[in-house]
Formats: structure tokens, C-alpha cells, sequence
């Protein structure tokens, strides 16, 4: 039987190293992939919690979170792409047209 | 053989969640964008593990199905788009990748000061069993998928068909972003 301390501890990790990757990479590809990281850690404790109180609530909203995150993803891909159209480049530092 | 079969039996979701946090480790780290999308498919095919060990089965399936057959595919195409490009990118990492570094340390440190006591307390996970109020005479709790399923279009239904709005609006926004100016 799995304890619920090990899940927290799995997605505590998880979204302590996509936090970290969001503010330590440039480029914006890979900015996106952990934010699904991030998400994904979030749906692990959903998970977890929900067998913790026996109830489906939790499976049945990781699964919306699933379909957020899919939109999400269409929509910021073809952000970058679209950026990478008018500028060429995807680092996130050279994107600074509003720095001033 | 036996014992050691079972000990990996007991432990897979440990096992699981140690391949996700390397792989995602990875992932973050690695140089090459390439490489860091199949650390990300590695991270989300153990995730989809961790699910199956927390007997989420419905949910283990349609992660692999979601992110290792849709996202991955998606990203790894635009990469290939717009990682072909001339110039090389020249660092990998933001100027002050140390700072954030150590503040995400020290956040995660806050956090753990803060649920200490959750976080290595004893409570421990029991089997998915639907409360009687909410199997209503139904035999749902039997399979996954049913007590899943139950929980979407009884409980949740009205989310659930936002979210179908939400995804047309992001098919739409996708294909007026992404599409040229010329048409």
C-alpha cells in the first residue's frame, strides 16, 4: 500500500524542479514543457487525495485538468510558432519589445 | 526470485516516482531541446506508472494516451520547426539561473518547515471505495473507468462540458495563431 507522504513527496519534487526549469531556461519550448510538468504534479496529488478520502471527485477532475492541459499546449505551440515567424527566435530573452 | 518480484511489486510506485523525478531532472538540464522532449515523454510515461500504481487506471491510460501520443508528438514537430534554424543558441541558461536556483530551494525548505507534520505524518492511502451516498445502488466502484465515469457526468458535468467549449475555442485560437498571412 503506498503512503500518502511518498505521493506529496513525488510531486512535491516534480513541481519544485518545473518551477525551477520554468525560471532557469530561454527557451520557450521547453518553458511550456514544464509547466505540463507542473500540472502533472498537481494531478498526482489530485489522485492521491482522492483515494485518500474515497471519493472519484479528484480522478474526475485530473481528467478535465488533462483536457486543460491539451489546450494549453495547442495554444502556446502556436504562440511560439507564430513568434518564431515574425522574429526568429524562440529564447525568451530576445523577445523584450516591452522592456522599454 | 519470488520475494525479490514481490518487493518490486510493493514498491512500484516508488520506483515510478524516482524514474519521473530523474527524467524530469533530465529533462531540465539536458542541452539539446530533442533530448529534453524525450526526457519529457520519459517523465510522462512514468507519471502514467505512478497512476497505475495508485490504481487510477482510467487515468494511467488516457495520460499515456493524452501526453505520450498527442503533446509529445506536437512538441517534438516544433521543435523540429524551429530548432533547424541557422544560429545556435549560445547559452542554455538565464544569467541569473543561480538566484532562482536558490530561491526555489529555499521555498521548497519553506514548504517543508511548513507541512512538516503532513508530509511525515502517518496517514497512509486507502483503496478507492465510493461512499455509499455516492454509489446510489449502483455497483460503480467495481471498475475504474465506471466510478470515473460517474464522478464526470453525475457530479461534474457542468465542467466537463465547459471544458468541451474550451477546447473548441483553443482549436480555433490555435489555427488563426499558427496559420500565415497570406491564406
Amino acid at each position: 500500500m503506498v503512503s500518502l507522504n511518498a505521493v506529496l513527496l513525488v510531486s512535491f519534487g516534480l513541481f519544485s524542479i518545473g518551477i525551477a526549469g520554468v525560471l532557469i531556461r530561454r527557451n520557450a519550448l521547453i518553458i511550456l514543457m514544464c509547466v505540463e510538468l507542473m500540472l502533472n504534479a498537481a494531478n498526482l496529488n489530485f489522485i492521491a487525495f482522492a483515494r485518500h478520502s474515497g471519493s472519484v471527485s479528484g480522478q474526475a477532475f485530473a481528467l478535465l485538468v488533462m483536457g486543460f492541459a491539451a489546450a494549453e499546449v495547442a495554444v502556446g505551440l502556436a504562440l511560439v510558432v507564430a513568434l518564431y515567424r515574425k522574429r526568429d527566435t524562440v529564447q525568451v530573452d530576445d523577445i523584450n519589445l516591452l522592456k522599454g | 526470485m519470488e520475494h525479490l518480484l514481490e518487493t518490486i511489486g510493493r514498491n512500484m510506485f516508488a520506483i515510478f516516482g524516482v524514474m519521473a523525478l530523474g527524467s524530469a531532472a533530465f529533462m531540465v538540464a539536458s542541452r539539446s531541446a530533442v533530448h529534453s522532449v524525450l526526457g519529457f515523454l520519459f517523465a510522462m510515461l512514468c507519471i502514467a506508472g505512478c497512476f497505475l500504481s495508485l490504481e487510477a487506471e482510467f487515468l494511467g491510460m488516457a495520460q499515456i494516451l493524452v501526453y505520450a501520443g498527442g503533446i509529445v508528438v506536437l512538441f517534438l514537430f516544433v521543435v523540429m520547426l524551429v530548432e533547424m534554424s541557422k544560429k545556435k543558441e549560445k547559452e542554455v541558461f538565464q544569467a541569473q539561473s543561480r538566484y532562482a536556483v536558490v530561491a526555489v530551494l529555499f521555498g521548497a525548505a519553506a514548504f517543508m518547515g511548513v507541512f512538516r507534520k503532513v508530509i511525515f505524518g502517518t496517514a497512509s492511502v486507502e483503496a478507492l471505495v465510493l461512499r455509499p451516498e455516492l454509489a446510489q445502488g449502483l455497483n460503480v466502484a467495481k471498475q475504474n473507468a465506471q466510478a470515473v465515469s460517474r464522478g464526470l457526468f453525475a457530479d461534474y458535468l457542468l465542467p466537463f462540458e465547459i471544458l468541451s467549449v474550451i477546447l473548441l475555442v483553443a482549436l480555433v485560437g490555435a489555427v488563426v495563431l499558427a496559420k500565415t498571412e497570406r491564406v
